[in-house]
């Protein structure tokens, strides 16, 4: 939008800035300066696939160590001092990355670097703040199963899908090894993850590409550069055969999960795939929402998932089942539609439709400045090039309905999935 | 939908609905820059008393529009539940469009539409590319002015809510807020619940939806704000030719929410069992201001020192020094003519009473000690820094636009925002504690596992229980 600035035409990927510090540490810089603010998205290239059982979770509770205290500013004083200055700030993890982002007024610039710095350089690990913080994460853990019988089915069913694979486990981690770990392993982490090069920075907003860089050297040119992580060598054997889950929790009706193996973000087949995804959930108009929730009313709500990812996946159908309705039914209407796909494909109208949708989806994602880092960010780390994310439109509109109809028939296969239900009474 | 993501917070804890004018606002002190200023916008009122907002912003090629209609829950009587299916009951079809042409027209051009009901008001959101006008604003004028209430559509959507409203009592976030409006304001009107329950949805007709209809949507009390890329002079002619026309039979509202609302004599305690609980998630509070509270702005800087941001001293307290929760926070939700402030977080069923004495005592402590200056100083940068992200998007500005509307409040609240913050004193921020902060004959609702926490509850007063599953709040 704008207050006050002139108004100013869409960004385009040469309005990125790029640089990258002696350090290896990248950085991307939008100019925007619709709003007196900024933002700065660090991605780090960690997540729960680098762990391993023992240390499950340790990467989201490292997340929350960041926050505890350094050098220069001590515990409390990274969220107190960035408050002072008008900035906030929350993090992320995931199976892949791990996130920190600020927001602040442009004029907090300076200090939200100083604050980075001190972290990167020269976190303080207080025994203290480990065993405060492991209640808060249990306490998340606590509060995600409380309120979401999601939570409780999607850590079963990736536990069925990937056997050796480290998506096998949940972001939050195992409850005895949160209660577990160790300042050891918390210090092994941060050396082995928390390098400069293993990590972009994104700053979007009212700032001036010179600036950024001037505090980008100043703050954290110097901080030393580490050995590469070692890569995850695990590699998820080809599925050979439908693995079923069931979960016991008290619910008005069950809830419902399938899950099918799909490349990751790199693959040629992703734009093919998301599009699949898009023709199958996204709008009233989609098939599954018209057929199962519509007409047939079996499912009160019918949602589809596929994400970037750094390795193989899961393709991901979520159900709430309608009162009173078989669970076989029910799943057997969502293949009845995966087969009409496999076997006729899609429409010219529906392929055209999903590329208008992604048409819109783009410029949502340029609406904002956080939009623009988060987005921006998130190409650069899974797909390799923030320039991808500008060229989606293109890559969208080149995928033909036989694309479409080629990946259903390649990994919507019954030996490729798993299928999970949470319900009442698991017993019968 | 599901992203397997964990993250340092809760970004948004129940009360979503009031983040549009809540918490915080303008640009930092030490800058130098031009204050955040409300863009321009144009407003005018059409002979059938509807009222438009256009605004013209250009960085996308997108345009983003906002109802607002007197028809909130508030007005559903016995009917709980009533307003929030007539909202969505405005897309079960329409004079030129059955509800399948909508959907795929809209869902065809990536265009999104939301009808909604909230505790005062009922809604329109719809965001769109420009170049798609022509084609949407015909179907936003019949699904506002021409709904037919299609009655097999109707009877499929109340299965779906009939199942929702089961599983939102799976889980205690989602329903907290019922029960804490239905125990703070009893009787009153904003005592009535949004979603209704299984005994009143369960038995409305089609004809209920409307009767509900026709008694409360009307040009006059609404207002409709577009802002994004267009002309606003063209924008303006079509909003003339597609809503001049709207006539409604809609015999003046009566003010129901006038009615004042008792403050509590005493303490009071709602226990709401959960047998399958591991966790206590409660509210304390009790009375707080209306929307057009002269104190507003001030009351949120205060607010955030004591529970509106991650540093809050109950956020502090219970989660950084003790480990006690997820996370806790205060806020007050204003209407129009009322509001609750409450305390707000969630513990292990065994540290329930250990994170109900700590929250007692940062409250107590905020009207003993007070606090200093230094920490005033960082409320109000805070507020300030992290008020323009609210506003930097079109569909964001017409929301505004429709709460300037519905509150009676205008573009000084935003333009004059640093100046209102700046100008909060020592001495002033004590009348506020003093004022709006609730000291005693506190109000709890605790929804958890009754046979381990009942003794606990106890300890604060009188305890009233009710089980989860039972019908309604």
């Amino acid at each position: 939008m704008g207050c006050c600035i002139p108004m100013f035409a869409q960004t385009k990927a040469d309005d990125v800035k790029t640089f990258t510090l002696k350090n290896g540490m990248k950085f991307l810089v939008v100019e925007d300066s619709s709003i007196p603010n900024a933002n700065m998205y660090l991605f780090y290239k960690v997540g729960s696939r680098n762990e391993y059982p023992g240390i499950t979770g340790l990467s989201h509770f490292f997340e929350h160590m960041m926050f505890n205290g350094a050098k220069k500013y001590g515990p409390k004083m990274f969220d107190q001092t960035m408050e002072f200055n008008g900035g906030a700030n929350n993090a992320y993890t995931t199976q892949n990355v791990t996130v920190y982002t600020n927001w602040f007024p442009v004029s907090a610039m300076e200090t939200i670097f100083d604050l980075e710095a001190d972290r990167i350089s020269s976190l303080a690990i207080d025994p203290k703040m480990v065993e405060s913080e492991r209640g808060v994460v249990l306490s998340e853990r606590s509060t995600s199963l409380e309120n979401s019988p999601w939570s409780m089915l999607g850590d079963a069913v990736n536990a069925t899908a990937f056997q050796e694979h480290p998506y096998h486990w949940t972001v939050i981690g195992y409850e005895n090894d949160i209660k577990n770990w160790t300042k050891e392993d918390l210090e092994r982490y941060f050396k082995t993850y928390y390098s400069p090069n293993n990590c972009v920075v994104v700053v979007s907003g009212n700032v001036r590409v010179d600036q950024v860089k001037q505090l980008a050297e100043k703050y954290l040119a110097n901080i030393p550069n580490g050995p590469a992580p070692k890569p995850v060598h695990l590699v998820e054997p080809p599925q050979t055969g439908e693995r079923r889950v069931t979960v016991q929790k008290e619910v008005p009706t069950p809830y419902m999960m399938i899950g099918y193996h799909t490349p990751e973000a790199k693959h040629k087949d992703y734009y093919a795939l998301s599009i699949l995804n898009s023709i199958l959930s996204n709008g009233n108009s989609s098939r599954l929402y018209s057929s199962l929730v519509d007409k047939k009313q079996l499912a009160t709500s019918v949602f589809t998932d596929f994400s970037e990812s750094f390795d193989p996946n899961l393709f991901q159908f979520y159900l709430e089942s309608a009162e009173n309705v078989k669970e076989a039914d029910l799943e057997n209407a969502v293949y009845e539609e995966i087969e009409k796909i496999k076997k006729d494909g899609i429409t010219a109208q529906e392929l055209q439709k999903i590329k208008n949708q992604k048409l819109m989806e783009f410029y949502a994602q340029l609406e904002t400045i956080n939009g623009k880092s988060n987005n921006i960010g998130t190409y650069e780390v899974f797909f390799g090039d923030y320039r991808k994310m500008f060229d989606a439109p293109a890559e969208y509109s080149k995928v033909t309905a036989d694309d479409v109809k080629r990946v259903a028939n390649e990994y919507f296969k019954k030996s490729n999935r798993t299928v999970g239900v949470l319900k009442t009474n698991v017993e019968d | 939908m599901l992203r397997i993501k964990k993250m340092k917070k809760i970004t948004s804890y129940i009360f979503s609905a009031l983040a549009l004018f809540a918490l915080s606002l303008s640009v930092n002190a030490q800058t130098k820059q031009a204050a955040f200023k409300v863009p321009a916008y144009e407003k005018f009122t059409l002979p059938n008393g509807l009222t438009v907002y256009l605004m013209e912003q250009h960085e996308v090629p997108v345009i983003s529009v906002s109802a607002i209609l007197p028809a909130g829950a508030i007005y559903d009587g016995s009917k709980s539940g009533l307003a929030s299916l007539t909202a969505s009951g405005l897309q079960y079809g329409t004079k030129s469009y059955s509800k399948t042409k909508i959907e795929e027209e809209l869902d065809f051009i990536g265009a999104s539409l939301n009808t909604y009901a909230s505790k005062e008001s009922a809604g329109l959101s719809s965001k769109f590319a420009a170049k798609d006008v022509d084609k949407v604003m015909p179907i936003l004028k019949e699904v506002l002015v021409d709904p037919i209430f299609d009655k097999e559509e109707f009877e499929k959507e109340r299965k779906r809510v009939l199942t929702n409203l089961d599983q939102a009592k799976q889980s205690p976030r989602n329903v907290i807020s019922s029960y804490w409006d239905k125990f703070i304001y009893g009787d009153h009107v904003y005592g009535n619940s949004l979603t209704g329950s299984q005994a009143t949805v369960g038995k409305f007709s089609i004809d209920d939806l409307k009767a509900f209809y026709a008694a409360n949507y009307s040009p006059k009390g609404s207002a409709i704000a577009v802002a994004g890329d267009f002309n606003a002079k063209d924008m303006k002619a079509r909003l003339e030719k597609l809503f001049g026309g709207w006539k409604s039979n809609a015999s003046g509202q009566q003010n129901l929410a006038a009615q004042n609302v008792p403050a509590p004599t005493s303490a009071r305690i709602l226990l709401v069992n959960k047998d399958d609980a591991r966790e206590t998630t409660f509210l304390i509070g009790g009375l707080g201001i209306r929307r057009d509270n002269p104190d507003f702005v001030a009351i949120e800087v205060v607010n955030t020192v004591f529970g509106g941001r991650f540093t809050s001293w109950l956020n502090d307290e219970l989660r950084v020094n003790s480990g006690l929760t997820y996370g806790a926070n205060s806020r007050f939700t204003p209407l129009k003519n009322a509001g609750t402030f409450a305390i707000s977080t969630f513990t292990a069923n065994k540290t329930t009473e250990a994170t109900i004495d700590k929250a007692l005592q940062v409250l107590d402590s905020l009207h003993k000690k007070g606090f200093d200056d230094k920490t005033l100083a960082s409320a109000k940068n805070y507020v300030k820094g992290q008020f323009p992200p609210r506003y930097e998007t079109a569909g964001q500005l017409a929301g505004l636009l429709t709460q300037m509307f519905w509150y009676g409040f205008d573009e000084s609240f935003i333009n004059n925002f640093e100046k209102n913050v700046d100008g909060l004193t020592a001495t002033k921020s004590r009348e506020i504690i003093n004022k709006y902060f609730p000291k005693d004959k506190l109000q709890f609702v605790v929804i958890g596992k009754s046979e381990e926490i009942k003794k606990i509850a106890e300890k604060y007063g009188p305890v009233v229980t009710k089980e989860i599953k039972a019908d309604g709040f």
